[in-house]
């Protein structure tokens, strides 16, 4: 689904923050990133998404089969990309559901899918809702803006819930979070668990692993890869920290 | 030139010197014809104003003075179809007592006025002058005499209304004014109206120009607000794309009276709207709330002037701009507190969106105060769309000029949304966001 091949992306300013990554996730399996604050994570999130502000100066990135890196933000998510961010950004004005609606037919006229009416959206927003147990009244108003941490943590798996994308890329849905918005996110998150979707969460904490089980786990550091296993090499990041990680790299 | 005169003349005043010639005016009572001599004379005095007053720096006048438009002797409006379309686009969907002016004449046929309880006055104002002589009189006679296009429009004004509301009276449904132009010739259009909300009256009225063709439109009114009088004025400029719109409204409030306004400007190729509000008895409350949205080579100037004579006034005003293409906006609102004007409270607030490098907005508050006790602020700010927001949107699939538009219209809302009454709101936002569809293209 996804394949990426020795990326290097650089700030404006020239300095490299991705340093050769490479990275490959199959349909239907979750990986999970993690790595020390400032190595480079969030940059690999944003320029899988299309952000501006990166230049790609090496490498390749496929996605289902198509270059990604050549298709414009918007397309990409219709294309099925989703990203949750890991500071969601505050829209004044924007009502959410308005926000929301216009997502998802955007998505469905790119699929050539008929636009849902104002009845029938609300209609799978409130069985969404009440999958992942948030109330209706964070939708009613202006996105983000005003939500604490955790509704707005909750609003971007939310989204991913009502989006259903095929590649979604989770940074750090689970910080600062309570036990109780943590299980959402988790419910949230198997909830999108299919064979022909992939989930790449990057997080800090061992603890969401142990609601979602992963099929990998990756160790970024340096903006590289420097370690890769399965779900024990948490417990054991847990345990030991980064420091090792890069020696033994 | 033809005609004898007495006076200074500036050259740009010339034509309209020669106009004024040839119009009989043959309706006119005596005292009329004579204030029109008089206002003439002053404007031939002033001539234009030059781009070095204040007042004038925004707007460029050089077209208007090469080609000079004058007032055209309009055939007695046709209802086209044309002007059918005008009317559907602006007017409300909501019951009102409605009053059409076409090229500035009342069109009895397309208004609807039956319903009208008879504590409230409303008609032309060439009936008023017929049947209310002193009231038309006292109010053309406080205009200032230093607007050269306010003494044009005394000058030649042949159309616009009158509306009275007896005092006590509470009107549920909106009045109604549409100004259309029916765009038969090239030329100038002026009208001259007064509201007169009496003691303890409560009234909505909705102002909204529209037009097609080559004109200039010239628009003066007075609102006049009884003691503890509340009026809502709502004006909404779609003028024509080729159109001149200037509009001087001048609005005096009485002790405990408000005044709630609000201004959209959307179409027209120059458009000024000008607002002084004088608080003249105590405890006044004055809302001033707008936006302009241009696009195109389109240039547009709001100017407020709040003046506070009396004490414990209140002024809110929150005014955004959004430009693109090569379209210049300003905004200029000056807030005065007088000696003596104690415990006045005012805040006026102008942010402003530039989405072309090629246009720009001006914003110019000016804040005079002459009294010790007063809280009086302002905040001032111009800036490109938020480019975080733009991506958070772009990354759920809406496209770029999409992302774009919900972020214009969330920004010029707010304004919108200050707008009490909840269908007029609606049908603000509805104006706002059809503007919008093609604002960036
Ligand atoms: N747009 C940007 N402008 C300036 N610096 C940036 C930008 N994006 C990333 N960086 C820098 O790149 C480095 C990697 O940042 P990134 O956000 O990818 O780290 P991270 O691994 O997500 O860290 P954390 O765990 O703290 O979220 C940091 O030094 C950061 O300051
Ligand atoms: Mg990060």
């Amino acid at each position: 689904m996804l394949e990426i091949h020795d990326l290097h992306a650089r700030l404006t300013d020239g300095r490299e923050i991705l340093r050769g990554i490479d990275l490959s996730v199959n349909a239907g399996e979750v990986h999970a990133i993690m790595g020390p604050n400032g190595s480079g994570k969030s940059t690999l999130a944003a320029v899988l998404a299309g952000r501006d502000g990166y230049e790609v100066n090496q490498g390749t990135v496929t996605y289902l089969g198509r270059d990604l890196l050549a298709m414009p933000a918007d397309e990409r998510a219709r294309e099925g990309l989703f990203l949750a961010f890991q500071y969601p950004v505050e829209i004044p004005g924007v009502n959410n559901m308005y926000f929301l609606r216009t997502a998802i037919n955007a998505q469905r006229r790119h699929r050539g899918e008929p636009e849902l009416d104002a009845g029938q959206f609300l209609r799978i927003v409130r069985a969404k809702l009440k999958l992942l147990d948030i109330g209706e009244d964070l939708l009613q108003r202006a996105v983000n803006v005003g939500f604490s941490g955790g509704e707005k943590k909750r609003n971007e798996v939310f989204q991913m819930a009502m989006l259903e994308p095929r590649l979604a890329i989770l940074d750090e849905t689970d910080s600062g979070l309570d036990i109780d918005a943590l299980k959402m996110v988790a419910r949230g998150v198997n909830q999108q668990r299919a064979p022909d979707r992939a989930i790449v969460m990057i997080t800090h904490y061992q603890r969401l692993l142990e609601y979602v089980e992963p099929d990998r786990v990756h160790v970024l550091q340096g903006g590289r890869i420097v370690q890769s296993g399965d779900k024990s090499l948490a417990m054991e990041l847990e345990r030991r920290g980064y420091g090792p990680v890069e020696d033994a790299a | 030139m033809s005609a004898v005169v007495d006076f200074p003349v500036k050259p740009e005043a010339r034509p309209y010197l020669e106009a004024f010639g040839r119009d009989r005016r043959r309706g006119d009572p005596a005292w009329l014809r004579g204030y029109r001599r008089r206002s003439l004379a002053r404007f031939a005095e002033l001539g234009f104003p030059s781009r070095r007053s204040e007042a004038w720096r925004y707007i460029d006048l050089r077209q208007l003075e090469q080609r000079p438009m004058l007032p055209t002797a309009r055939p007695t409006p046709v209802v086209t179809s044309a002007l059918a379309t005008q009317l559907a686009e602006i007017g409300l969907a909501e019951p009102s007592y409605r009053l059409v002016l076409v090229d500035g004449k009342f069109a009895p046929e397309l208004s609807s006025l039956d319903q009208l309880p008879s504590t409230v006055r409303l008609g032309s104002i060439a009936a008023a002058i017929a049947e209310r002589p002193d009231l038309v009189r006292s109010a053309l006679e406080a205009q200032s005499p230093d607007r050269p296009f306010a003494s044009l429009n005394a000058a030649f004004f042949a159309g616009g209304f009158v509306l009275d509301i007896a005092p006590g009276i509470a009107l549920e449904r909106p009045v109604e004014i549409l100004h259309l132009a029916a765009g038969d010739a090239a030329g100038a259009l002026y009208t001259r109206s007064l509201v007169v909300a009496g003691q303890d009256s409560r009234a909505t009225v909705v102002e909204s120009f529209a037009g097609s063709g080559d004109y200039w439109r010239n628009d003066v009114i007075e609102l006049r607000l009884g003691a503890g009088s509340e009026l809502t004025r709502v004006t909404f400029v779609a003028e024509g794309v080729d159109a001149l719109h200037f509009g001087e409204t001048l609005a005096r409030l009485d002790e405990a009276s408000r005044l709630s306004g609000f201004v959209l400007l959307a179409g027209g190729r120059t458009v000024r709207h000008d607002v002084t509000v004088r608080s003249e008895g105590a405890g006044s409350r004055c809302d001033l709330n707008g936006v302009f949205l241009l696009s195109g080579r389109q240039e547009a100037n709001i100017l407020t002037t709040v003046d506070h004579r009396a004490p414990g006034g209140e002024t809110r005003e929150v005014f955004k701009g959004v430009a693109t293409g090569h379209a210049h906006g300003a905004f200029q609102g000056r807030i005065t507190v007088r000696p003596g004007a104690q415990k006045v409270d005012a805040h006026q607030l102008s942010r402003n969106l530039v989405l072309s490098p090629r246009a720009a907005i001006d914003t110019k508050p000016e804040l005079e105060i002459y009294a010790d006790d007063v809280k009086c602020s302002h905040g001032a700010a111009i800036g490109d769309l938020d480019e975080a927001a733009l991506f958070y949107l772009r990354a759920r699939g809406i496209s770029n000029n999409e992302a774009r538009r919900m972020l214009i219209e969330a920004f010029a809302q707010e304004a919108v949304d200050l707008i009490e009454q909840a269908p007029l709101r609606e049908h603000l936002r509805s104006r706002l966001t059809r503007r919008l569809a093609t604002l960036e293209e």
